[in-house]
């Protein structure tokens, strides 16, 4: 396993009917893939629409591409790079930025509720990065990608990997602290 | 500011507790469900393509079968003009005294003019322009298939102009423009809807 929600296992038989052109058998590959990819979308885009809209083409390109996947690597890999290029198309077209929103999500003492208003913070502080360094950060955390493969992914060099992860981080600490720094100044 | 500092304890307890290559546990973020069911569209969009395929493969098919039939009517064509003596292979009559037979290396089978295949597309050109005419724009699903055929007619132009002789590259010149010319005639017929429905 591999850590990435993309990591689900496909049966053969099904890759199989999907590349025959099978319908059903490409729907049992979205029913299984569409939250993974989906969420990777919508981490990189932070618009749920766009979202959508990538996972929907992203599908649709996998589909009709499915017999250049040549076997040789995990199918949901394959599926990954399709959708993240996808979104990486759309946020170079539309490279929109929304200020951060700090919300008080601290207010219980419930140590659970504590770990839903972390979450919440992260997701805010994450909306709060330039496209292109909140898709490196979470392709290089979360989806596990080096930098070599986020260069390619970008056309660029591995520098340019390695310097918007660098930004990125900061960035994310920065937001953090600074969220956390607000909060108590309206208490 | 005791708040201030719980909380950049927990910020700092959250970078140091997660794997390196995570270090602010971004990972630990929920996974986002989809605001809605999107297969029907996707499905929608993939019989769409189903659809185009099978009729690229038809046009393909009749493009094919337009070729061998422009090669044996331009090979026929060509061996009704071709001089008497081509009607003895292998002999010729010697027209000196004695008339003795004498035997000849015979010629290679003739490939059809490049002039006739020429002539033909400048045919084909002047009937899509008049039914271009007649019919205006097509649907926009035919077209799809009315530009992808005129795409490929453009290319065989490109390779045509650095091989203006080649005489496979005006057989596919006249096969294209057969098709479309076929287009516009199934469109007239309204045939090729019934098609497309299939």
């Amino acid at each position: 396993m591999s850590g990435s929600p993309f990591d689900i296992e496909l049966d053969e038989m099904t890759l199989a009917r999907a590349r025959r052109g099978d319908l059903r058998a490409c729907e049992t590959i979205y029913r299984s893939y569409t939250q993974p990819a989906f969420t990777v979308a919508f981490r990189i885009c932070q618009c749920r629409e766009t979202a959508q809209e990538v996972s929907q083409e992203a599908f649709i390109t996998a589909f009709r591409k499915l017999k250049q996947f040549r076997g040789d690597a995990p199918f949901w890999g394959w599926l990954r790079r399709v959708v993240v290029n996808h979104a990486i198309s759309a946020i170079r077209r539309n490279a929109r930025h929304d200020g951060v929103r700090f919300e008080d999500y601290h207010a219980s003492d419930d140590p659970a509720q504590e770990s839903v208003g972390l979450a919440m913070d992260l997701e805010s502080a994450l909306a709060g990065l330039q496209p292109a360094d909140r898709a490196v950060v979470w392709l290089h955390d979360v989806e596990g990608y080096n930098h070599k493969e986020i260069a390619e992914l970008f056309g660029k060099t591995e520098s340019f990997s390695k310097t918007r992860l660098s930004r990125a981080r900061e960035k994310l600490r920065t937001l953090l602290e600074e969220g956390t720094a607000r909060l108590a100044a309206s208490r | 500011m005791a708040d201030i500092t719980m909380n950049l304890a927990k910020v700092y307890i959250m970078s140091v507790m997660h794997k390196p290559d995570d270090p602010l546990n971004l990972g630990s973020l929920p996974p986002v469900a989809p605001p809605d069911d999107g297969w029907p569209a996707i499905e929608a969009a993939l019989a769409a393509n189903n659809r185009k395929r099978r009729l690229l493969r038809m046009a393909t098919g009749s493009l094919a079968a337009a070729a061998t039939l422009v090669l044996a009517l331009v090979l026929t064509l060509g061996r009704t003009v071709s001089p008497p003596e081509a009607a003895a292979p292998g002999l010729a009559q010697d027209n000196a005294p004695g008339g003795q037979a004498t035997e000849v290396t015979p010629e290679p089978l003739r490939d059809p003019p490049v002039e006739s295949l020429i002539a033909m597309s400048r045919q084909l050109e002047t009937r899509v322009l008049a039914y271009r005419n007649e019919v205006g724009d097509l649907p926009s699903t035919d077209l799809v298939y009315q530009v992808e055929l005129q795409d490929l007619i453009v290319q065989v132009d490109e390779q045509l102009s650095m091989n203006p002789d080649s005489l496979d590259l005006w057989s596919q010149r006249v096969s294209l423009l057969l098709d479309v010319s076929q287009l516009y005639e199934n469109h007239l017929r309204r045939d090729y809807f019934r098609m497309a429905s299939l």
